[in-house]
C-alpha cells in the first residue's frame, strides 16, 4: 500500500533510461557476443576466437598494448604524484591556475592534441632540430610511427586525468596527519611513502584504472603517431573491420577489449580500500 | 629544501608536457612553410582561410554540432531523472541500476559504435546518422546522472519537502523547488556532456562512413594524405574556442568541480 | 476523541525495520507538545509519520476527526519547520511565505495581505524582496515560521526548530514561538533533545526512548518525577541507588539501603502499596547532594574516587558498592586526608521509583 507511489515514481524516473540503454547499448552488445560464437555454418563454435587467438599478429599487437599501457600508467603515477602533491602546498589561487591547466587539456580535442605530436616529433621537428643543432645526430631521427611516440602521446592523453584523480584524494588528507607524523619523527619521504600515499591510495586506484584502461582502448592516439606500423588493440581492430573487411575477426577483437577492461575493473577495485576515515 | 627543489622540478616538467604541444600547434598554424619545421619561418593567417574553406570540415562540423547537442540534450532527459532517482530513493536492486547506468562509461567507445554498427545498421537497415546519435547519447548519459547528481546531493532534501508540505505535489517541487537550484550544475553537464560528444572519436569511428562524418573524424582522415599547417590551423581554432568556453563556464558555474 | 491521534503505528524509514513499534499518541487542540529524547529515539519518525512523510505501514492517524493515514503530506495542510530552515534559496522572502497560498490559488491581493501581515507578525516588515542568503540565521528561522503558518494550518510541527542558533538568539526565539503560540492558539508538536527548551515552552512534555513514550506529562512532573531510569537520567537525575522499599505514606516513601534508611517526601505518582516489599530506585541529581555531614538518616560512608575543584563549586566522583556516584557541592574539595566520607541527600531532593525490571 505504502509503497505504491514510490514504485510509481521510480519506474516515471527510471524507466526512460533503462529502456534506452537495454534497446540501444546492452542488446547490441549481447548481438555482438553472440555474434562471436557464432560459425560459417550458423552453429555456435570458438573457431572463431581460436582464428585470433592463435594468430600471431594478434598476440603481438595485444602484448604491445598491454606493455605500453603499463608503461604509460607507471610513469603518469610517478610524474602525477609529486605534482598532486606541490599543487596542495601553494596558495589556493595558484593551485586554481593549475588546475585549469590540467582540465585544460582533457577539455581539448584528443585529434589535436596528439597531431601537436607530429609537429614535435617530426622530422623537421623540433626536437630533432635540437638535436642536430648541438651536433648530436647527422640525420633526423625516426620518432614518429614508434611506440615511444604513441607512448607520449597517451602519456600528454591521459596524465590529466592522474593528477585529477590524485589532487581529490589528497584534499581528503588532513594536512594535521602529515604534521603529526613529522612531529612523531618521521621523515619528509618516509612520512610520504607511510601516511600521504595510503591515505590517499583510493585516488591512486581510481587513477590507475582510468589511465590504464583508456590506454588499451584508446584510438587516436595510436592512429595518428603510430599508423599501420605500430598497430595497438584499437587501431588493429579498425583495421581488420574497415580495411580488411575481416568482421569476423573484428567482433572477436571488440569482446576481447570488454573483457580486457572488465578483468581491469574487477580486479584494481579489490585493492581500493574499504572503510576510510 | 631538496624535497621541493625535485618536486617543483618535477612539477614543471609536468605542465610544460601538457602545455607546450598546444604552443607548438600555435606557431606552426601561422607558418609559411608548407612542410611543418622548426623553428617556424615567415607568418600566413593563409592556413586558416584554407581550414575554413575545406567543404569537408564545413560540413562535418555542423554534423558534430548537431549530433552532440542533439544527443546532449537526450542524454539529459534521461539522466536529469536518473540522478534524481538515485539521490533520493533507496530501492531494491539499485546497485545493478546503478552499475547499468555507468557502464557506458566503462566498456569501450569503439566497442559501443561497433556494436551499434553491427546489430542496426546491417541488422535493421537503420541509417548511420541514427547509429551515431545512439552511440554518442549512450556515452554522455553516465556523464549527465554524474554531474547532476553530484549537484542534487548538494541540495537539502527538506527544502523539497518543504514544498510538498505548503501543498506542492511531488512533480510540482521538483520543478519549482529542485530544478531552479541545481540550475548551474545543469548547465555544466550540459557543456561538459556537449564538449565530451565533439571531441568524441572511437564512438564514431563505426558510425561514420562516406557522406557522415564528424569533424574528428575528418580531421583525422585529412591526415592521412596531407602533411601541412591547416590542421594546425583547424586545431587551434578548435582549441581556442574550447579554452573560451570551459574557461567562461568555470567563472560562471565553477564547472571544475564537476570534472 | 483528542485532537490528533496515532493508533497501533509502526513506522519507519525501511519496511520491515519499523522505528515506531505499536505506537500510540494524542494530542489535544491547542496544545503545544515537546518530544523529547536523543538522537535515534523516534522523534523525528513521529513527526514525519504526521506530517505524511513516512507512510505508517500499520496503523492509523486521525487529525481534527478526519482519516489521514493515507492522506499524501501535499493535502494535510500541516505547517512544518526545519531544524535547517529549508528556505527556498532562489526565491525572495515574500515569494517564500507565498508559496504556499499561491499552490492554494488564494487570489493575489489576498496573497499580499496575508504575507504582509503575517511578515508583521515575526517582525520582517521591509525584509520582503531579499534573498534567504541575505539573512541571519534568526530571521532565516522567522522566514520559515512566517511561510508555515501562513497557510493556516491545523497543526504546526516544528522539528529541532532552534538547534543552530546561538544561545542568546534561541532564547529570544524560544519567546517568540511562546507568544505565537499564545496569540494563534495553533496546536504545535515540537521535536527536541534540549530538555531545557522542552521545559521552556511546552504545556507537555513526552519524553521518548527507542521508539517508545517513556514518559508523557507536564513539565513540572517530568522533572520532579521521572518515571523511568532513563527519563531520571535525562532530565539529570545521575545518581540511582537500588534499595527495598519499606514503607508507602502520602507524604513520605521509606526505603532500605543496606540497612540504611532513606526517606523521601516526594511520594511518585507511579508508586502504590502493592510495591511494599519490592526493590526500588532511589534517583537524586548530583548538585542536591551534601558531603562531609553526621552519619544518619538519608547518608552513608562512601569512597572518594577523585575530587575535581571546579572554582565556586567542587565535583566529586565516589562509589557505593557497585554504583557510582556522583556530587557537585559548593566550595574547595575536602581536604581530611582519607578518601572516605558521609554522603546525604536531603528528604525532599530524592524520588523513589519502581525498580528496573
Amino acid at each position: 500500500m505504502s509503497l505504491k507511489p514510490k514504485t510509481k515514481a521510480l519506474t516515471m524516473l527510471l524507466g526512460a533510461g533503462c529502456l534506452f540503454l537495454l534497446a540501444f547499448f546492452l542488446l547490441p552488445l549481447l548481438f555482438v557476443l553472440y555474434e562471436s560464437f557464432l560459425g560459417t555454418d550458423g552453429n555456435l563454435t570458438v573457431s572463431r576466437y581460436l582464428a585470433v587467438l592463435q594468430d600471431n599478429q594478434f598476440q603481438n599487437v595485444y602484448l604491445r598494448t598491454l606493455k605500453m599501457a603499463v608503461i604509460v600508467t607507471v610513469i603518469a603515477v610517478f610524474t602525477a604524484y609529486p605534482t598532486a602533491y606541490l599543487m596542495m602546498k601553494i596558495k589556493s589561487s595558484h593551485k586554481a591556475i593549475l588546475m585549469s591547466l590540467v582540465i585544460l587539456p582533457l577539455m581539448t580535442s584528443p585529434v589535436a592534441r596528439t597531431y601537436a605530436w607530429i609537429v614535435i616529433l617530426g622530422r623537421y621537428g623540433i626536437v630533432n632540430q635540437t638535436l642536430s643543432l648541438f651536433g648530436l645526430t647527422r640525420e633526423p631521427v625516426r620518432m614518429l610511427y614508434t611506440e615511444g611516440a604513441i607512448v607520449v602521446g597517451l602519456l600528454q592523453l591521459f596524465l590529466p586525468i592522474m593528477v585529477l584523480n590524485l589532487v581529490s584524494a589528497l584534499e581528503n588528507v588532513p594536512s594535521e596527519v602529515e604534521e603529526a607524523a613529522l612531529s612523531l619523527g618521521s621523515s619528509k619521504i618516509g612520512t610520504f611513502f607511510r601516511v600521504i600515499v595510503p591515505l590517499s591510495f583510493d585516488g591512486l586506484i581510481m587513477g590507475v584504472t582510468l589511465v590504464f584502461t583508456g590506454c588499451i582502448t584508446a584510438y587516436v592516439t595510436p592512429a595518428i603517431l603510430g599508423g599501420a606500423k605500430v598497430l595497438t588493440l584499437a587501431t588493429l581492430m579498425r583495421q581488420q573491420a574497415l580495411v580488411l573487411m575481416n568482421w569476423e575477426a573484428a567482433t572477436v577483437i571488440a569482446v576481447v577489449m570488454i573483457l580486457t577492461t572488465l578483468i581491469l575493473h574487477t580486479v584494481l577495485k579489490r585493492f581500493r580500500p574499504r572503510n576510510q576515515t | 629544501m631538496k624535497n621541493s627543489k625535485l618536486l617543483i622540478l618535477i612539477t614543471a616538467m609536468v605542465f610544460i608536457f601538457l602545455i607546450g604541444p598546444f604552443i607548438m600547434i600555435f606557431l606552426t598554424s601561422f607558418s609559411s612553410d608548407a612542410i611543418m619545421r622548426f623553428p617556424p619561418k615567415g607568418f600566413t593567417m593563409s592556413w586558416y582561410a584554407k581550414a575554413l574553406n575545406i567543404q569537408m570540415f564545413r560540413t562535418t562540423f555542423w554534423v558534430s554540432l548537431q549530433t552532440g547537442l542533439l544527443a546532449t540534450a537526450t542524454a539529459m532527459l534521461l539522466g536529469v531523472p536518473v540522478a534524481y532517482a538515485n539521490i533520493r530513493f533507496n530501492y531494491r536492486g539499485k546497485g545493478t541500476l546503478e552499475l547499468l547506468f555507468s557502464s557506458p562509461a566503462i566498456v569501450p567507445g569503439m566497442v559501443i559504435g561497433f556494436a551499434l554498427l553491427r546489430f542496426f545498421v546491417y541488422v535493421s537497415n537503420i541509417p548511420i546518422v541514427i547509429g551515431l546519435y545512439l552511440g554518442h547519447t549512450a556515452i554522455l548519459f553516465p556523464y549527465t546522472v554524474r554531474v547532476v547528481s553530484a549537484s542534487l546531493r548538494n541540495f537539502e532534501g527538506d527544502i523539497e519537502q518543504a514544498a510538498i508540505s505548503l501543498g506542492s505535489t511531488p512533480l510540482h517541487a521538483f520543478f519549482a523547488v529542485v530544478l531552479p537550484n541545481i540550475r548551474s550544475g545543469l548547465v555544466a553537464a550540459f557543456i561538459l556532456a556537449f564538449i565530451t560528444s565533439f571531441n568524441n572519436v572511437p564512438v564514431s569511428l563505426f558510425l561514420t562512413g562516406p557522406g557522415v562524418a564528424t569533424l574528428p573524424i575528418q580531421m583525422l582522415s585529412y591526415m592521412e594524405y596531407y602533411y601541412d599547417p591547416t590542421i594546425s590551423a583547424l586545431s587551434s581554432i578548435i582549441i581556442v574556442l574550447t579554452v573560451i568556453v570551459v574557461q567562461s563556464a568555470e567563472k560562471l558555474l565553477g564547472i571544475s568541480k564537476y570534472v | 476523541m483528542a485532537f490528533i491521534e496515532l493508533k497501533d503505528i509502526d513506522a519507519g524509514y525501511e519496511k520491515g525495520k519499523p522505528i515506531l513499534k505499536n505506537f500510540h499518541l494524542s494530542v489535544e487542540q491547542g496544545e503545544l507538545v515537546s518530544l523529547l529524547g536523543p538522537s535515534g529515539c523516534g522523534k523525528t519518525t513521529t513527526l514525519r509519520t504526521i506530517a505524511g512523510f513516512i507512510m505508517a505501514e500499520k496503523g492509523s492517524v486521525t487529525i481534527g476527526g478526519k482519516d489521514y493515514t493515507n492522506v499524501p503530506p501535499n493535502k494535510r495542510n500541516i505547517g512544518l519547520v526545519f531544524q535547517n530552515y529549508a528556505l527556498f534559496p532562489h526565491l525572495s522572502v515574500f515569494d517564500n511565505v507565498a508559496y504556499g497560498l499561491r499552490r492554494r490559488k488564494v487570489s493575489k491581493p489576498e496573497i499580499a495581505k496575508r504575507v504582509a501581515d503575517v511578515l508583521h507578525l515575526v517582525s520582517l516588515k521591509g525584509f520582503e524582496d531579499r534573498l534567504p542568503a541575505q539573512l541571519s540565521g534568526g530571521q532565516r528561522q522567522r522566514v520559515a515560521l512566517a511561510r508555515s503558518i501562513v497557510i493556516e494550518p491545523e497543526l504546526l510541527l516544528l522539528d529541532e526548530p532552534l538547534s543552530n542558533l546561538d544561545a542568546k538568539l534561541r532564547d529570544e526565539m524560544r519567546a517568540e514561538l511562546s507568544r505565537l503560540q499564545h496569540q494563534l492558539g495553533i496546536t504545535m508538536i515540537y521535536v527536541t533533545h534540549d530538555q531545557i527548551e522542552a521545559m521552556s515552552l511546552s504545556s507537555r512534555i513526552i519524553v521518548m526512548n527507542e521508539g517508545l513514550i517513556e514518559q508523557s506529562g507536564p513539565p513540572e512532573d517530568i522533572y520532579e518525577y521521572p518515571a523511568t531510569p532513563f527519563v531520571a537520567r535525562f532530565v539529570g537525575f545521575d545518581n540511582r541507588i537500588d534499595g527495598t522499599l519499606t514503607r508507602l505514606e502520602s507524604k513520605s516513601v521509606h526505603v532500605d539501603v543496606q540497612g540504611v534508611e532513606f526517606i523521601s517526601t516526594r511520594p511518585s505518582p507511579n508508586l502504590s502499596k502493592q510495591d511494599e516489599g519490592k526493590s526500588v530506585s532511589l534517583y537524586f541529581r548530583p548538585d542536591d547532594t551534601q558531603i562531609g555531614v553526621e552519619p544518619g538518616k538519608n547518608a552513608f560512608e562512601v569512597t572518594i574516587d577523585f575530587s575535581n575543584y571546579q572554582g565556586n563549586t567542587t565535583q566529586y566522583a565516589m562509589h557505593l558498592g557497585s554504583h557510582a556516584l556522583r556530587a557537585v557541592v559548593p566550595g574547595k574539595p575536602i581536604a581530611d586526608g582519607t578518601d572516605r566520607t558521609v554522603f546525604s541527600i536531603p528528604p525532599d531532593k530524592v524520588i523513589a521509583e519502581k525498580g528496573v525490571r
